[in-house]
């Protein structure tokens, strides 16, 4: 009897122990940044592309800030992912991020920034940052970050465009995106991943048609045209999709 | 108790016959021929160098394995200053790093100790510690890596890592420093290379006229300011690439200089493997930038004014030129008064102190 009841509390350990490895309901959580032309996956150093003004283009370079990336549950909780995300076209490791263990709940919204608002956007406020030097502004044209750099060739390939956005002399260019989305974590779901998409040729389109020839070069201090790929951003640029 | 108290007594009897010193391996003053420790022992013992990181710097990254310390800036000094690194005892890397002009060389390309000449101009040698790769292709990650390399080509120093370590280890002097700096007793080239790269890394230039402008301690006259708005704005569109107050973005750029590919220095596709990076070079910082004449990779510009033209008539189209040569056929169409603007800006950001300074 003695002997039943050791064995009956070693084997209990030996549950217990092999139990208590698993983490009950971990489900890790990946932002994937994607880009597209046409719905179709971004290709690089291609004039494969057309605008609606009919330019043909290619896209050489794409660095850009999204700030204030932001999960709304339901009960009304909110869980910040991402206060400044870096993506850079020609670095794989800026594509995605992953939150593991995400907690459960019914998550019912996603809000992003494109861009940095006021209040992030000062002279050398990220300056330990690596996007650092590849994203400042002079301080003399009123400091902070360019939220977009998107360059390219177009008609031929020895004429340039350079798309740079940014709130140059205190101006704020950046928008807010709420997409509704409906992702329920409430067990061992493995790796969830929310894909945030850009669908380039929209900045280029509607409701204002952007042609390069006209605004190609220089816009950072244009701000009509800041206010116009804004509202073009706003409009389509940017889309939402859950991948389980 | 008695045999316990006669053995006691034997063993110290014993032991005050034999040598003392100090028997610690690890110790300073470590004595091979010590038999007892007689408590004498010092210890490796560096001083931290702290840097002062100047204002609009982002922080200085070090490597973890390679703490700058006084007495390694020291050893590092004198390992740059001394021919003998090179295989026949005459070149040292000041020869072709003279401080006078920004650690870089006057000469468009620097001869090595067999009378060759290399093949881009030796780079200016300031504000490193703030560099995410270095040579003009970017082929080392850091500063370390980087000092391994002129030892061993054959168109610098020409000479072999066995026989920089054997000829450092028959010298009693750099053995001493070796030992204070790093507390090793036999020199090899990894702890030659940290040395350098110490070094390297204190030779931090920030206080131009430019600077004392940023900090309010000095105003820049009507034509450096014109210079100084050229240059911020997209008509001369330097900033993209030389922006920061580092006055480089570390990238790798084609800034138009040929139009006939392929090229005879491929730059950074050397490193990469990727034809898009033909004729990629990296960015210089513009610090110092009138004493580290001549210009671009290969020292084509004797002089800033052929700097300015050659991006005033826009640059030459090739495949991989960058999207930021947009005025490229066009030219920035400036008047031969910004253009001398635009210049004296640039002589802002001389540091004549760190160049005179002993």
């Amino acid at each position: 009897m003695k002997e039943t009841i050791q064995t009956l509390f070693i084997t209990s350990l030996i549950i217990m122990t092999f139990s208590s490895c698993e983490k009950p309901n971990q489900t890790d959580l990946t932002i994937n940044f994607t880009h597209t032309v046409d719905a179709e996956e971004l290709t690089t150093n291609s004039m494969i592309y057309s605008n609606s003004a009919g330019e043909n283009y290619d896209v050489r370079t794409l660095k850009y800030l999204i700030s204030d990336i932001t999960l709304y549950a339901e009960n009304g909780n909110e869980i910040i992912l991402s206060d400044i995300h870096f993506i850079d076209i020609s670095d794989e490791s800026t594509f995605s991020f992953t939150v593991e263990d995400f907690p459960n709940n019914n998550y019912t919204s996603i809000s992003y920034k494109m861009g940095l608002d006021t209040i992030k956007n000062t002279n050398n406020l990220h300056i330990n940052e690596s996007y650092h030097s590849a994203m400042a502004w002079p301080e003399t044209n009123g400091g902070g970050y360019h939220y977009m750099k998107l360059e390219g060739a177009y008609n031929n390939d020895s004429t340039f465009y350079n798309t740079h956005t940014g709130g140059t002399m205190g101006g704020d260019y950046s928008f807010n995106n709420v997409d509704n989305i409906s992702l329920t974590i409430d067990d061992d779901l493995g790796n969830v991943s929310i894909n945030i998409n850009m669908e380039i040729n929209n900045w280029y389109n509607s409701p204002n048609q952007i042609d390069f020839s006209s605004y190609g070069m220089g816009i950072m201090m244009n701000m009509m045209m800041q206010m116009d790929i804004k509202m073009n951003g706003i409009t389509d640029v940017f889309s939402v999709d859950i991948t389980k | 108790m008695k045999q316990l108290i006669c053995c006691l007594l034997a063993t110290i009897l014993l032991l005050s016959c034999k040598k003392e010193g100090c028997t610690d391996d690890n110790a300073l003053n470590y004595n091979p021929e010590a038999e007892v420790n007689n408590g004498s022992c010092q210890y490796y013992d560096v001083t931290p160098y702290n840097f002062i990181t100047p204002a609009g710097f982002p922080d200085m990254i070090i490597p973890e394995n390679n703490p700058t310390t006084l007495e390694g800036i020291a050893l590092g000094e004198k390992l740059f200053n001394d021919p003998i690194l090179s295989s026949n005892n005459t070149l040292s890397c000041v020869d072709c790093h003279i401080k006078n002009s920004s650690f870089s060389d006057p000469n468009q390309l620097s001869i090595g100790i067999d009378g060759f000449l290399g093949n881009r101009n030796a780079s200016t040698l300031i504000n490193l510690g703030w560099n995410s790769s270095f040579n003009w292709d970017g082929s080392a990650k850091t500063l370390e890596e980087q000092a391994f390399e002129p030892v061993t080509n054959t168109l610098e120093m020409h000479n072999t890592w066995e026989n920089v370590e054997n000829t450092l280890n028959s010298n009693s002097e750099y053995l001493s420093l070796f030992k204070q700096s790093f507390n090793i007793n036999y020199i090899d080239s990894v702890h030659i290379v940290k040395a350098i790269a110490q070094y390297e890394r204190s030779l931090v230039s920030a206080n131009s006229k430019f600077d004392e402008f940023y900090r309010g301690e000095e105003s820049l006259t009507l034509s450096e300011l014109n210079g100084y708005a050229i240059y911020n704005s997209e008509q001369g569109d330097c900033f993209h690439c030389h922006g920061t107050l580092l006055f480089t973005d570390n990238l790798f750029h084609n800034n138009g200089l040929d139009s006939e590919e392929p090229f005879s220095d491929i730059g950074l596709a050397e490193v990469s493997n990727n034809p898009l990076d033909n004729g990629k070079f990296k960015t210089p910082t513009l610090r110092n930038i009138e004493y580290s004449a001549p210009y671009m990779h290969d020292g084509r510009f004797a002089t800033l004014e052929e700097v300015v033209t050659h991006y005033n008539e826009g640059g030459h189209y090739s495949s991989t030129v960058d999207p930021l040569m947009k005025k490229l056929g066009i030219g920035l169409q400036l008047t031969n008064q910004d253009l001398a603007d635009l210049v004296n800006f640039l002589k802002t950001l001389s540091d004549k102190e760190f160049i005179s300074e002993e």
